[in-house]
């Protein structure tokens, strides 16, 4: 079968590419290797860079390629019929480019590529071969993801140029039976959630935050390799605090997204994909902390190698955990499965064993515990077993990092005093990496379950909350005193001197926003385990307060306010600032949207009494927080349904002004459905935060207003009330023409008049009255029509045995008014948070130009 | 006995603290059955919504409240009460999970997490 006017020879361009980055990594890296090795040094050096500017240039390339396809609307091709169409904006294509999988992979590629080729010409001669052989490796490894080719059964990495008619979903297509399909058909186009401009900011800087830890990673094996385990730190550190810096606005980028552009209700949820790019930042900022005692004073040697490893295996680790499909039920944004898992596996666990293999210094135990781990992968190979296998094995690879350690490891003679700067700092460090074990072991909970066969159910976020509450006050406790040590020793005496004043200002302070935030009226309300929450806000709040003025009294008193070396002390305080402000905005977050309209909510079960939601009708106006809100209708553009809504303040007469607009809005999304968009209001202090949680988008316009509604039955006693789009309905009273007797006597006519009373939402009292009309044992039917609120009721019958009456109401169908059900937020001090983001990230880049600059002025 | 041994015993303390209290704490996945058993407790139940069956929701009553009917993973269907606003895609769902407690013949859920076919995945041919 043919076909007309496929472009088959960008893919095979692509390809070449691909194949040709694959072989180039693995050459350059197997001639770092023996340029390492010094043997016939020269020769090597120029073959290995060669190679590797040979695999820079085919990521380029492979990149330059997909751009090309995207930018060109190449359909033939999957992954452009996936990801993009002939109606997108041109900023998007950038989007469409790391929207999937494979494009991801080449994002990370390419700065790879970008940080590999600053790295091999910044750095000393002496550790250029080592680490640029650790480099191509990891290179091979990224390379492979793409390669998308067969080996017997198993398919290795997936190919972003592969064609719809070749692809296992799409090859069953019937449009790919006609010969020139491709001038019939568009792409798919990009998520439309993924359109806005996050999309295009947020996963490149995230992805370059995951290079950035490539580079302590490679040094420090480089350093376990060579046996060198002081020099490689020095021309680290700046590599570990330019990944702090990146990962951490990355990851902070993720938080603004998630608040600003879809409905979480918040800025951080415990995610596992949020919490994978935030466990890789925790263990480098330790890294880079032991890293500066390492260069100050010497020592914490395994603590450098371990957290400078450890960073990078946890960013593949969640790169695991994200992209193998394993974590299923229990996060939103996870990718399904392409098959890679197992590919992704072999990736972190050789990695591991690379680690383990370079930490062991006995020959003869480093044989036999490759031996055995041969051994065990061909078991494992041949004849299953493997989840023991591999338990067994990541075992005694643990064992054995112990003992090594133990055996082989320089240590200190001397221990560190108490009153040290070293000590306190390498605590902090500790403090960081044990929070991001804790949760990195609640986030591989569907891991465990595959491992073990259990069936436990992901960690909720007040879990969470729980267990990294008092991590986080002693990680800012530290961060507030530990630069008041000295290194070494330090007189008891002057450090209390110093930090007393922060101290006494943290607490008086704390304590009078604490008392009336946390205990005045939510203490004697709360149960036990809100108790001890509410107690730990408190101390956090304290203790933040703590660090931020400890740090600026550093800054003003100690530095005597010099910028230029303040750079931790800033990016300290913008730590503080961030966990003050979430801590606030978190835990005083406030549902403005009592569900005030609400009518019969006690009928509704006991245990229920978490109003969230308000409802709004078109022209309503019904208060929120300390607004009061109208709902002016909605308007469509595109696939977006915006509810526009007005919000009202209350001016010294009690006249309404208007506030604000907001408008969420609906997406109504061909490809995802309906997903929701909040829109916020930004005032200093805080933010009203809105988002639509139900709303009708289809615009079905009444053509019959007149008309009624189909009638509905209601069956009813004295008192009891009738629920109206419009109004509420009383039944007041029962009469009639003759009593029981007198009916029963004759034959004649019997009337019975319900007395309804109707309310509408203005508080006007309608009244109806219609009749239950008996005339010789016939019920004559009669119709009431109340035309101010378009209601109709038939009154037809009576059910003397339970003293019940039966009415069937009709409604207009203008009655129906168009309705939203929102709920909405305020976020106290929301923007405390994102001032202390800002603040951390300069307080990092001064640190860092502070340290070029020195190392500079030494080697000069 | 050095401070770094000190330190290693609370590292060791905390991890372990970690893993008990998880273990103990942390719900299960399970069905009706189970969660049927033992009212107190609280269950992440897996199944489908009974596309057959309407999903009851009326704003003007209560905005926050929907119920509809859901078979799990062992065939046994319930009505389920949810306490929050109908999530606008039930209908495309191919799998929910609800986190809460069975009352008596009723599943009463304070969370619901599903899956779609096309949220956040590449998207399988829609032809």
């Amino acid at each position: 079968m043919g076909t007309i006017g496929e472009h088959l020879w960008v893919g095979q361009l692509g390809n070449a590419f691909i194949v040709l980055s694959f072989i180039a990594a693995l050459f350059s890296g197997i001639g770092y290797y023996f340029y390492s090795k010094e043997v016939l040094t020269s020769e090597w050096k120029k073959f290995a860079n060669t190679a590797f500017s040979i695999h820079s240039l085919s990521i380029l390339g492979i990149a330059g390629t997909l751009f090309f396809m995207l930018f060109n609307h190449y359909y033939e091709y999957a992954y452009v019929y996936q990801h993009s169409n002939n109606e997108m904006p041109m900023q998007y294509i950038m989007s469409c480019f790391w929207e999937g999988q494979e494009g991801s992979f080449l994002l990370w590629a390419f700065w790879n590529v970008v940080l590999g080729n600053i790295l091999r010409k910044t750095i000393d001669a002496k550790w250029e071969a080592p680490t640029m052989a650790i480099f191509a490796l990891v290179q091979v490894f990224i390379a492979s993801m793409l390669l998308g080719i067969f080996i017997g059964d198993y398919k290795l990495g997936s190919n972003p140029f592969l064609l719809l008619r070749e692809h296992s979903e799409y090859s069953k297509l019937p449009f790919l039976n006609i010969p020139d399909y491709l001038t019939k058909i568009n792409g798919r186009g990009l998520n439309p959630l993924l359109m806005n401009y996050w999309m295009t900011i947020h996963p490149p800087t995230l992805f370059l935050g995951f290079s950035s830890t490539l580079v302590p990673f490679v040094f420090a094996i480089a350093g376990l390799w060579k046996r060198d385990f002081t020099t490689w730190q020095k021309p680290a550190l700046t590599w570990t605090f330019f990944s702090i810096m990146i990962l951490g606005t990355g990851i902070l980028m993720g938080g603004a997204w998630a608040y600003e552009a879809l409905s979480f209700g918040g800025f951080w949820a415990w995610d596992p994909v949020e919490n994978s790019s935030l466990v890789p930042w925790l263990v480098m900022v330790g890294a880079g902390h032991v890293m500066i005692i390492n260069k100050n004073k010497g020592g914490s040697l395994f603590m450098t190698h371990l957290m400078a490893i450890a960073s990078f295996l946890l960013v593949l680790y969640s790169t695991f955990l994200t992209r193998s499909g394993i974590l299923g039920n229990s996060s939103v944004h996870a990718f399904t499965d392409l098959g890679m898992q197992g590919q992704l596996v072999v990736y972190v666990l050789t990695f591991v064993f690379l680690c383990v293999v370079l930490l062991i210094h006995d020959k003869l135990i480093r044989v036999s515990y490759v031996m055995i781990s041969l051994l065990m992968l061909f078991v494992g190979i041949t004849f299953g077993y493997k989840i023991n296998l591999l338990l067994t094995w990541l075992a005694l690879s643990f064992i054995i990092t112990i003992y090594s350690y133990v055996k082989f490891f320089p240590k200190e003679e001397e221990e560190e005093s108490l009153y040290s700067r070293e000590f306190w700092m390498f605590v902090g460090s500790l403090v960081f990496l044990l929070s991001s074990l804790v949760i990195t072991y609640f986030t591989s909970i569907p891991v465990m379950n595959k491992l073990f066969h259990m069936e436990k159910a992901p960690i909720k976020i007040a879990d969470y909350n729980l267990w990294m509450v008092p991590f986080t006050i002693v990680a800012l406790i530290l961060v507030a005193v530990t630069q008041y040590f000295k290194y070494k020793k330090t007189d008891p005496k002057q450090f209390i001197k110093h930090i007393s004043l922060s101290g006494i200002l943290a607490v008086v302070f704390g304590l009078s926003a604490v008392i009336p935030l946390y205990f005045l009226k939510d203490y004697s309300l709360a149960k036990s385990i809100d108790k001890w929450n509410l107690i730990s806000y408190g101390l956090l709040f304290i203790a933040a307060l703590f660090a931020v003025f400890c740090n600026l009294d550093y800054w003003i008193r100690v530095l005597k306010g010099k910028t230029r070396h303040a750079g931790s002390s800033i990016a300290h305080i913008g730590f503080a600032l961030i966990l003050l402000g979430a801590l606030i905005s978190t835990s005083k977050k406030q549902t403005i949207s009592q569900n005030t309209s609400s009518k019969n909510v006690a009928s509704l079960g006991e245990n229920f009494n978490a109003q969230k939601s308000l409802v709004l009708s078109v022209g309503d106006t019904l208060p929120i927080g300390n607004y009061l809100v109208t709902y002016k209708g909605k308007e469509r553009k595109g696939i977006d349904v915006f509810f526009n809504m007005d919000y009202f303040t209350k001016d010294a007469n009690g006249k309404l002004v208007k506030a604000f607009e907001l408008s969420p809005r609906l997406e109504d999304n061909p490809k995802m459905g309906i997903s929701s968009h909040p829109d916020t209001k930004h005032f200093l202090s805080n933010d009203i935060y809105s988002h639509i949680t139900y709303g009708v988008v289809s615009d079905t316009k009444e053509v019959k207003k007149d008309a009624y509604k189909e009638p509905t039955n209601f069956v009813g006693h004295m008192n009891d009330t009738i629920f109206a789009d419009n109004a509420i309905i009383k039944i007041d009273s029962i009469t009639t023409n003759l009593t029981e007797d007198e009916y029963s006597k004759n034959d004649s006519l019997l009337i019975v008049t319900a007395v309804l009373k109707a309310t509408d939402i203005n508080g006007k009292v309608y009244r109806a009255t219609p009749k239950y009309i008996l005339k010789q044992n016939m019920v004559m039917p009669d119709e009431f029509v109340l035309d101010e609120l378009g209601l109709k009721f038939v009154f037809w019958k009576i059910n003397p045995n339970e003293g019940s009456i039966e009415i069937q109401m009709a409604e207009k169908v203008s009655n129906a008014k168009d309705f939203v059900v929102l709920e909405a937020y305020m976020f106290p001090f929301i923007n405390v948070l994102w001032l202390g983001c800002l603040v951390m990230v300069i307080g990092t880049i001064v640190a860092i130009i502070e340290r070029r600059r020195l190392n500079k002025l030494k080697a000069q | 006995m050095k401070k770094i041994h000190i330190l290693g015993i609370v590292v060791i303390a905390v991890a372990i603290g970690v893993i008990f209290t998880s273990l103990q704490s942390s719900a299960t996945y399970s069905d009706f059955t189970e969660a049927g058993a033992n009212p107190e407790t609280e269950y992440h139940v897996v199944g489908k919504l009974n596309k057959t069956v309407p999903v009851q929701y009326d704003p003007k009553i209560n905005a926050d409240q929907c119920s509809f009917m859901m078979i799990d993973n062992k065939g046994i269907e319930k009505q389920v009460v949810l306490h929050k606003s109908v999530p606008q895609d039930i209908q495309k769902s191919e799998q929910i999970v609800l986190i809460g407690k069975m009352q008596g013949d009723v599943f009463e859920a304070d969370e619901i997490l599903m899956k779609c076919p096309s949220k956040y995945n590449d998207g399988k041919p829609q032809v």
